[in-house]
């Protein structure tokens, strides 16, 4: 079995429960998508929804809904907030996503409401190596996140 | 492990799509051990994929003078006709942590190879055809979908073809040829296939739900508890029916990404190919390929099959259609590789045009101004 060699970039922090991607911006704005294992869990991405702009969410929450090749269901909030954005473009092609889901598929942004303390429970900096080899080991003989 | 086994027949479409996910989020809530549901809807019901447009994909005139039902699953893929002679296998298990399913590389392989077992012992050659078929030399006789509950269950859902009445289902069934004659029902019966068809013989609902249970008792080391449901799934499913599945807004919701068909006729030297692709975004959701040529019709099914959701990059289709050739080379000899290509292309263009077109116009099924609803 080769070893596939996913791309998690160091920049990031990462939602190790539902593999979404977060990305500090300015203030407490976070940009939120969907990370390489997630990603490869479900396969390409055909369809996308999203809440609107202004839709108060709560970490673990769906933000939204998903049909890739492999299954459907919910997207899911790593943090808690306000969706302050959301990326339309890939609502109306998520091929964006399937392309580039660390750049223009970032799906929506959010005026996180407690960010010291979520952040904590994100996966970056030097947890961040070892969690990507045992996310990876784990695909490779489970192949599966739920 | 005990698990329970639930049966119910001429269940109506929006009990049987909300009895699924009850029982999928009481799974994965804790408050059940894992459930597979062996049921069959009454007599008949059409029910489109999660992100489809029921306008395009279902006749909705014919469905109302025939007084069809008309749903929308949780889970993906095309639109579906249900009936007594289709049995709906509705397998509801917890999400993570759960060892049982800890080496399931591919995950709808793995849930689908009770069906296959029971198949099998029915004599069919069933086998899994990524990415959510199962067929039988290329013929397709169920479908398969995987739904992931906010609570964390996983509902694994399939409709197997016992029997089917396919002139029916083309009048329910939306398809992008012009007319449904008598050779376009004949070349669909040509490309997907039956358990009785299969079994070369009558094969009733009752002996399929031994044999698919059987199958999944073999294939997980379980055992099952034949179950009814509780008064308190009962309440609840009837809550979840107001809520969802008897809404107008639920059934008959728009996708943001619209789908569109482009076509292509090519004169060959072996015959007229007619090709319709149906493209959704960059996805490739159909293929469908007719003419006057003489190919095997279960080659053909498998080359169409093959293009069930499959990227819509060039390379990628060229490498399916000569892998797919690879395999089926004299059962495909009359229908020429190149001219194929050809075809697909340009019907991939005109598809891509009207994409095109769609997504230009402001007040189409894509995103209007002040932002999506989310339902």
């Amino acid at each position: 079995m080769s070893k596939k060699d996913y791309n998690f970039p160091a920049d990031l922090h990462y939602d190790g429960k539902n593999h979404m991607w977060v990305k500090k911006e300015n203030d407490n704005i976070v940009l939120v998508g969907i990370d390489a294992i997630g990603l490869d869990t479900l396969g390409d991405l055909a369809y996308i929804t999203l809440k609107p702009e202004g839709t108060i969410v709560k970490k673990g929450e769906p933000i939204g809904t998903l049909e890739a090749a492999k299954m459907t269901g919910d997207i899911f909030a790593p943090v808690s907030g306000k969706i302050s954005a959301v990326n339309a473009a890939c609502v109306e092609n998520p091929g964006i996503v399937n392309d580039d889901h660390y750049g223009k598929g970032w799906m929506v942004a959010i005026d996180a409401s407690d960010w010291s303390t979520e952040s904590t429970a994100l996966i970056s900096g030097e947890k961040l190596q070892p969690w990507i080899e045992a996310e990876t080991h784990r695909m490779e003989t489970q192949g599966f996140d739920a | 492990m005990r698990w329970r086994l639930i049966c119910d027949d001429n269940v109506h479409a929006s009990f049987g799509l909300a009895a699924d996910e009850v029982l999928t989020r009481r799974v994965g809530l804790g408050k059940s051990v894992p459930v597979l549901r062996l049921y069959s809807y009454k007599n008949y019901c059409a029910l489109v994929g999660r992100f489809q447009d029921v306008h395009s994909e279902l006749n909705l005139d014919y469905c109302k003078q025939s007084a069809l039902s008309i749903n929308r699953r949780p889970t993906g893929g095309g639109a579906i006709f249900m009936g007594e002679n289709q049995l709906g296998v509705a397998m509801c298990i917890p999400g993570k942590d759960d060892d049982t399913y800890g080496r399931a590389r591919e995950l709808m392989a793995r849930f689908s190879e009770g069906i296959i077992s029971g198949l099998n012992a029915l004599g069919v050659a069933a086998q899994f055809r990524r990415k959510n078929d199962i067929e039988v030399d290329g013929r397709k006789i169920a479908g398969l979908g995987i739904f992931r509950d906010s609570s964390g269950g996983l509902l694994f859902h399939s409709s197997i073809l016992v029997d089917m009445d396919i002139a029916m289902m083309l009048k329910v069934l939306n398809t992008p040829f012009e007319k449904i004659s008598d050779k376009e029902v004949a070349t669909v019966a040509e490309r997907i296939t039956t358990v009785c068809r299969e079994g070369k013989r009558r094969i009733a609902i009752s002996e399929m739900r031994v044999k698919i249970s059987e199958g999944y008792q073999k294939v997980f080391n379980i055992s099952f508890e034949k179950d009814d449901f509780s008064l308190e799934e009962k309440e609840e499913i009837a809550d979840l029916e107001k809520e969802k599945y008897l809404r107008q807004d639920w059934v008959f919701q728009t996708p943001h990404v619209k789908d569109s068909v482009g076509m292509a006729k090519l004169k060959t030297e072996k015959g007229l190919l007619d090709i319709r692709l149906t493209l959704a975004g960059q996805q490739i959701k159909a293929l469908f390929i007719r003419g006057d040529f003489f190919a095997a019709e279960n080659a053909v099914a498998d080359l169409e099959g093959s293009f069930r959701w499959h990227s819509s990059n060039q390379q990628k289709i060229e490498d399916t259609l000569n892998k797919v050739y690879t395999l089926r080379k004299n059962e495909l000899s009359s229908l020429p590789l190149e001219a194929l290509k050809k075809a697909v292309n340009q019907a991939l263009q005109r598809a891509k045009i009207l994409e095109r077109k769609q997504a230009s116009e402001p007040y189409g099924c894509f995103v209007t101004p002040g932002g999506n609803a989310h339902v």
